[in-house]
């Protein structure tokens, strides 16, 4: 018998009480038909009155301003504006879903099972990791578009001067900070560490020059920010007796992800205008035309 | 006290009696309607669309708070996008000539063609959310730990190949919106260090969308990742009864 081979213990079936039992018909059959049904006609309603998009045909020479992803992507080229490309498109999704993947590894309790919010405090964690995975993610936005320091400006009359100039956004730091000339191009051997970059030159073996601030920028902060602002909020949950459980952890992290993950995609779908400018919504606007040669910026 | 004498059978006794007591319905259904307890749990058992489930459940997993049949409508997306899919393709030829013009046509001079598309269209941005929605239910419910480890892995597969099948899916009308998601989506996929350009190359089947990506989206799209979602699904649901059905409390 199948059952017989398995070796753990927690393999087993849970027992069963078989008064707490109900048939699946007509119990659960039905739900799922009712269900069924209810999809099926709000699909056919939502089909009659909205059309699905067609646009011009395809044309390789005409550019759209702005050109976006499916939607379910738009989080990912919302990371991209912020960082390096290979990072922000692959890598970190990649050892996201890799994460995703060995939660059940990590936590392996059984508390709290099949239960919403099965233990103590998780609706409080979720709440607050959460918020600050939707807050923070707003406000890391913000300040990379500029629109922080704007804001301090134009609406506070809060001026950092130049010597401040450096804070505006990330890339600031590559180019308002007085990074002496060696510092562009360290000479190192013998690891390509440009392997990151898609126009990665020659072997190992061969001198890489490595532009720090730009590296700073471009991989530096961002690795610092994701890595740093999650583990700062659970060891912060941790001191103050919220966090206790390898459950606790992992529900900060996912709930953190799932507040982050929905600002990137909402601001990767509602909020990016031309030229991927930060816009409210309601101006968002898309122009055609052949790249360089477009009628008015924004 | 009269005995209750039998009443003469009505008229839609009768109906009711010609359709369902005949050979054929009989030759169908081996069984009328399952109304007692033994029979329905047979019902569940042998047929084969049924059998899926267990036969018997626990109390807590049909309140519907506690799934709110996110996965099984993920299933059901999956289902209704195959049959509408299957209906487009009788009309779709995938080359960069026709795919624009099929699409209109089906639009415009094919019976229900432009509902059919709408449905396939917003069925699949349902299924994306739903899916990802189900994965959000078991999260919160705790239900991925032991002994559903692996079968949260299979989940992951499937949210991957759902997203997928949706991305190949996006080229295929050949319209300025597919054609530039398409190529701000593969950029991104090029951009991995060391096997970037290689898989967007693969992928593409050359360097910038053209007739080539068309071809293999189409074919990811209607053959080779719905395939793969099947099996994965196979073994989500197979993982579902061997795990000892639904996680609940110790
Ligand atoms: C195409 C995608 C998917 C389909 C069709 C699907 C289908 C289902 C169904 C029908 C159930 C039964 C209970 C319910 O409806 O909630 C279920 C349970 C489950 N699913 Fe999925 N699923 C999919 C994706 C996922 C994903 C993305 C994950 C997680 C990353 C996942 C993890 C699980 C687990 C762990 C269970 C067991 C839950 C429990 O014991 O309470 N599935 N799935």
């Amino acid at each position: 018998m199948a059952t017989a081979v398995v070796a753990r213990p927690v393999a087993r079936p849970q027992a069963r009480a078989r008064d707490e039992e109900v048939l699946v018909w007509p119990d659960l059959v039905f739900i799922e038909f009712i269900a069924a049904m209810v999809f099926t006609l709000t699909l056919f309603l939502l089909a009659f009155l909205i059309n699905a998009p067609l646009l011009d045909q395809a044309n390789a020479d005409v550019t759209p301003n702005p050109s976006k992803a499916p939607w379910y992507l738009l989080n990912l080229q919302e990371l991209l504006l912020h960082m390096n490309a290979a990072m922000a498109g692959v890598i970190i999704p990649t050892i996201w879903l890799v994460i995703l993947g060995a939660f059940p590894y990590f936590d392996r309790e059984q508390d709290g099972q099949g239960e919403w919010f099965g233990t103590e405090g998780a609706v409080k964690i979720t709440i607050a990791a959460g918020l600050v995975g939707f807050l923070g993610c707003w406000a890391l936005i913000l300040w990379d578009s500029g629109k922080l320091a704007f804001f301090m400006h134009d609406w506070f009359g809060i001026s950092g001067g130049d010597s401040l100039r450096f804070l505006a956004d990330v890339r600031s730091f590559q180019t308002q900070l007085p990074w002496p000339d060696w510092s562009k191009e360290i000479t190192y051997l013998p690891f390509n560490l440009k392997l990151l970059s898609s126009d990665a030159p020659g072997g190992p073996t061969q001198f890489q020059h490595l532009d720090f601030p730009g590296w700073i920028v471009e991989q530096g902060i961002p690795i610092a920010v994701m890595v740093g602002l999650p583990c700062i909020m659970i060891y912060t949950m941790w001191r103050i007796g919220w966090v206790q459980t390898r459950r606790d952890a992992v529900l900060a992290l996912f709930s953190g992800f799932i507040g982050a993950y929905g600002v990137l995609t909402l601001v990767g779908t509602a909020f990016r205008g031309q030229g991927q400018e930060l816009v409210f919504p309601w101006e968002l606007k898309v122009s055609e035309g052949i790249p360089g040669q477009e009628a008015g910026g924004h | 006290m009269a005995v209750e004498q039998p009443t003469r059978p009505t008229i839609a006794d009768k109906i009711y009696d010609k359709m369902f007591h005949n050979y054929l319905w009989k030759s169908i259904f081996r069984t009328g309607y399952p109304n007692t307890p033994r029979n329905q749990m047979l019902v569940v058992a042998t047929n084969v669309f049924l059998h899926l489930h267990p036969t018997r459940i626990h109390r807590t997993h049909v309140k519907i708070t506690h799934t709110y049949c996110l996965g099984g409508l993920s299933f059901f997306m999956f289902l209704g996008l195959t049959i509408t899919g299957i209906l487009l393709m009788f009309y779709y030829v995938p080359s960069v000539d026709r795919a624009y013009l099929d699409i209109q046509n089906i639009q415009t001079n094919v019976q229900f063609g432009q509902l059919m598309r709408n449905m396939h269209r917003w069925m699949a941005h349902a299924m994306v959310i739903l899916v990802f929605m189900h994965m959000m239910r078991v999260f919160y419910t705790g239900a991925y730990k032991p002994p559903r480890e692996f079968n949260w892995v299979v989940g992951v597969i499937l949210l991957v190949l759902t997203f997928l099948l949706s991305f190949t899916g996006y080229l295929l009308p050949w319209d300025q919106l597919a054609f530039w998601a398409i190529t701000v989506g593969t950029n991104i996929a090029g951009s991995a260090p060391v096997l970037g350009p290689k898989s967007r190359f693969w992928l593409l089947g050359g360097l910038q969308v053209g007739p080539d990506a068309l071809i293999r989206f189409y074919t990811l799209h209607v053959i080779g990742l719905p395939l793969l979602a099947a099996i994965f699904m196979a073994v989500h649901f197979w993982r579902i009864r061997r795990d000892g059905g639904l996680a609940r409390p110790l």
